[in-house]
């Protein structure tokens, strides 16, 4: 075993800039995994959802107070200094979506019957400016009949005419599909982002420790030794393999560790299995790297344009949802997008019969088909290599 | 003698195929990818027409308001709702096949079925209460003046606008430009690999190169400041092509005050040159160490200044203002940000302010370190 035993040798030269890679990894996926998954949550009554919005009033008066109690219902509200470019800035970061802002002498010319208005900043065309629209329309559309057809109404007694009439609610049936919901939101965000710095990790590690082999002199030294050349390459992708799971295997260690309470479910091995699949496109992904990569300097540029490009296309930083129809057909041609897309169904899934797993199969066998063209595209360079 | 100096480092720094791809290949890339995958990114946030069902039964034919109300939030280009009007059963299986978001089915008083909570889900019941709020209203104001019923009819009619928009600026609050800003900034401070080889290239104890140009009779200074022109040069003219690739390639918009853009991004060319600068001259380890602080820095301050998560500027920003002030590649993303939303030029300037401040630490604390060196032996 003297090839596998170089090739640990040379592995841990090698350790620090993987390591890196691993750290940023567990770093960025504890903070963003965990910040995503608070976000979220499956629940089994209707809950009415709620915006946030800044309410800034210049006058105090029932009416105004009113429909901040009624405002409450659809509106968390955000504190936020009346100045320009603090309300410019929450708006742009999406702190809150909507402004309001009652202006001074709004409810008194109200009263009077006068056409007023109150001003918003929202984001533009956005679900939260419609939702709250929708409210603050109806509140004064309603007072606004109170006040033209029972003349002489106090703005107290409108106050409560509104209250009464405005808690009249719509019941809502919830139909779930399953009784059992389950968080698997995190695992989910862990095992896509493991996409990222797996095959970073991988491509870094496997092209590194190739190089090396694949030196000229060297493997013209190797070449004269009594090992058969079988021997060599079947040691060498042997040490490839195992340095392949024991770098997934680190990884998906991790992820159950700090999710350990939502781990024990068919999910999980549903999840890992996936990802081991992805595992193994990677280590072939980057054996054909590793064949056509001629220097140290361009490993660092491939590594991180290949893997950056995949991971932006194919849904790993940006949920699949949320990128164009053209990108997800682009990417259908990634082994990154097959896996995510796994992953996402392994998430959804409740019932473990087969017509719910198939389409998750046939994912994994994408992966896999991906996996053998990469190797054997490796293969037939590297032999070509040999006659160089 | 500048001429002279000056073009050969040009060719020099144009052969190292390297830094070109990380400093100018590299980050029009990244842009690439960004657009791709950011482009639709804001759409979950964009209101389109909710599809909803309602059940055709009896009680729906037969309440006209209700009718009337639902029809009319289905229609026009600004409509609420994409009404399907069916039996209970398909409304069932639409639900199930997530065709719709709910059905409404008119009953005493008025039902909202859906599968799950949501701000679609809420705006109908949101629609369904309003309705049923009008009617409580007209109850109560008939209670007590039965003779307004006619006029009733005809105010409900007229429902007004009681919001009105007031925009705090003409830019639209488009938070997918950050991603580019932050883009531009991290570009400028890759500017540090072309700062660092040229103190490398000018510490005769470093490399064999500055050795030998260290023997030449030109002041040490004189050599090091037309070098780190040719650096400029070339740095600027990849961060122009980034922008005008960002411009009008990618079609991402900063705001009508170009020149201030351009002014903004010689400053961060400068700042990235100075910055690499100061650390090759105060770290005295090998390549690799340096280059890993250079990254490591300017990674971090790109993180920080939102470049992967944007909102984690604005959290620094809320909770550790003074680590904003502190974070070069911040200064610059916010410096084309206020450039791009505000009117006023007060944070920009701020911004701006600080870079100099960083940029003259940055090159007197080069000069001190390289000014005057002798060596006995090499």
């Amino acid at each position: 075993m003297q090839v596998f035993k170089l090739y640990l040798k040379v592995l841990k030269k090698n350790i620090p800039s993987m390591l890196i890679y691993l750290v940023i990894f567990l770093f960025f996926s504890i903070i963003i995994s965990s910040s995503m998954s608070k976000e979220q949550h499956v629940d089994t009554l209707f809950n009415q959802q709620k915006s946030n919005i800044a309410f800034i009033s210049e006058e105090k008066s029932p009416l105004i107070d009113g429909l901040k109690h009624e405002l409450e219902k659809v509106a968390n509200f955000v504190d936020l200094p009346d100045e320009k470019e603090a309300l410019q800035d929450a708006l742009y970061f999406r702190s809150v979506y909507y402004i309001l802002r009652v202006p001074e002498g709004f409810t008194e010319s109200f009263m009077k019957g006068e056409n007023v208005q109150l001003e918003k900043m929202a984001v533009p065309n956005s679900i939260s400016n419609t939702y709250i629209d929708l409210c603050i329309e109806n509140y004064f559309n309603n007072a606004r009949l109170y006040v033209q057809h029972m003349e002489g109404i106090s703005q107290e007694s409108l106050v409560q005419h509104l209250k009464s009439d405005l808690s009249v609610n719509t019941s809502v049936e919830l139909k779930t599909k399953s009784n059992k919901p389950q968080n698997h939101i995190y695992a989910n965000y862990f095992f896509s982002y493991m996409a990222y710095s797996l095959l970073s990790v991988l491509i870094l590690g496997i092209t590194t420790i190739m190089l090396v082999f694949y030196d000229n002199d060297l493997r013209r030294r190797n070449a004269c030794s009594p090992l058969s050349t079988r021997s060599i390459n079947l040691q060498f992708t042997l040490a490839n393999f195992l340095f392949t799971v024991f770098v997934w295997m680190i990884m998906v260690v991790f992820c159950l560790l700090y999710n350990l309470e939502n781990s024990f479910n068919l999910n999980t091995v549903y999840f890992i299995i996936n990802s081991f699949v992805f595992a193994v496109c990677g280590f072939s992904m980057s054996f054909l790297i590793g064949n056509l990569v001629k220097s140290l300097n361009a490993i660092h540029a491939i590594c991180n344009v290949v893997t950056l490009g995949l991971c932006f296309i194919s849904g790993v930083f940006v949920p699949p949802y949320l990128l164009g129809s053209s990108v997800l057909k682009i990417a259908s041609f990634t082994p990154t997008y097959w896996y995510v897309n796994a992953n996402n169904q392994i998430a959804e899934l409740t019932q473990f019969n087969f017509s719910n797993i198939e389409p998750i199969l046939s994912c994994m066998l994408i992966q896999l088909g991906f996996a053998l063209a990469f190797f054997t595209t490796a293969l037939v360079i590297s032999k070509k290599r040999r006659f160089e | 003698m500048f001429t002279h100096i000056f073009i050969n480092r040009l060719k020099c720094l144009l052969h190292d195929r390297e830094t070109i791809f990380w400093t100018m290949i590299f980050p029009l890339i990244l842009a690439v990818f960004f657009n791709m995958a950011l482009s639709n990114v804001n759409s979950w946030e964009i209101f389109k027409a909710i599809d909803v069902a309602v059940v055709d039964d009896t009680n729906y034919r037969n309440n006209e308001y209700f009718k009337a109300a639902l029809n009319e939030a289905s229609k026009g280009a600004d409509r609420l709702f994409n009404l399907t009007v069916t039996s209970k059963d398909k409304a069932d299986q639409l639900l199930n096949e997530n065709a719709i978001v709910g059905y409404i089915v008119v009953e005493e008083p008025i039902k909202l079925v859906v599968n799950k909570s949501g701000i679609d889900q809420s705006i109908i019941k949101s629609f369904i209460d309003s309705y049923m709020q009008t009617v409580s209203s007209i109850n109560s104001i008939l209670l007590e003046n039965p003779a307004a019923q006619k006029e009733l009819i005809s105010s409900l009619a007229d429902r007004q606008q009681y919001v009105k928009e007031v925009s705090g600026t003409n830019a639209e609050p488009n938070n997918v430009l950050l991603y580019f800003y932050t883009l531009i900034a991290m570009t400028c401070m890759f500017g540090c690999y072309f700062g660092m080889r040229e103190v490398t290239d000018i510490q005769a104890d470093i490399s064999p190169v500055a050795a030998r140009v260290n023997i030449a009779p030109v002041h040490k200074l004189k050599t090091f400041i037309y070098n780190t022109c040719a650096s400029l040069l070339i740095h600027l003219f990849e961060i122009f092509v980034l922008l005008i690739f960002l411009r009008f390639v990618l079609n991402v918009d900063f705001g009508p005050k170009t020149g201030y853009v351009v002014l903004t991004s010689v400053l961060g060319s400068i700042t990235g040159i100075s910055f690499g600068a100061f650390i090759s001259a105060i770290v005295k380890k090998s390549e690799g160490i340096k280059v890993a602080i250079l990254i490591g820095v300017s990674m971090t301050g790109c993180f920080l200044a939102g470049m992967m998560y944007q909102n984690m500027k604005y959290i620094i920003a809320q909770n550790v203002p003074v680590l904003s002030y502190l974070n070069p590649v911040n200064l610059l993303t916010d410096a084309f940000y206020s450039l791009y939303c505000y009117d006023t030029f007060s944070r920009y300037a701020l911004n701006m302010g600080c870079l100099c401040i960083f940029i003259v630490i940055f090159c007197l604390g080069t000069y001190l370190i390289i000014r005057r060196r002798k060596y006995a032996s090499l």
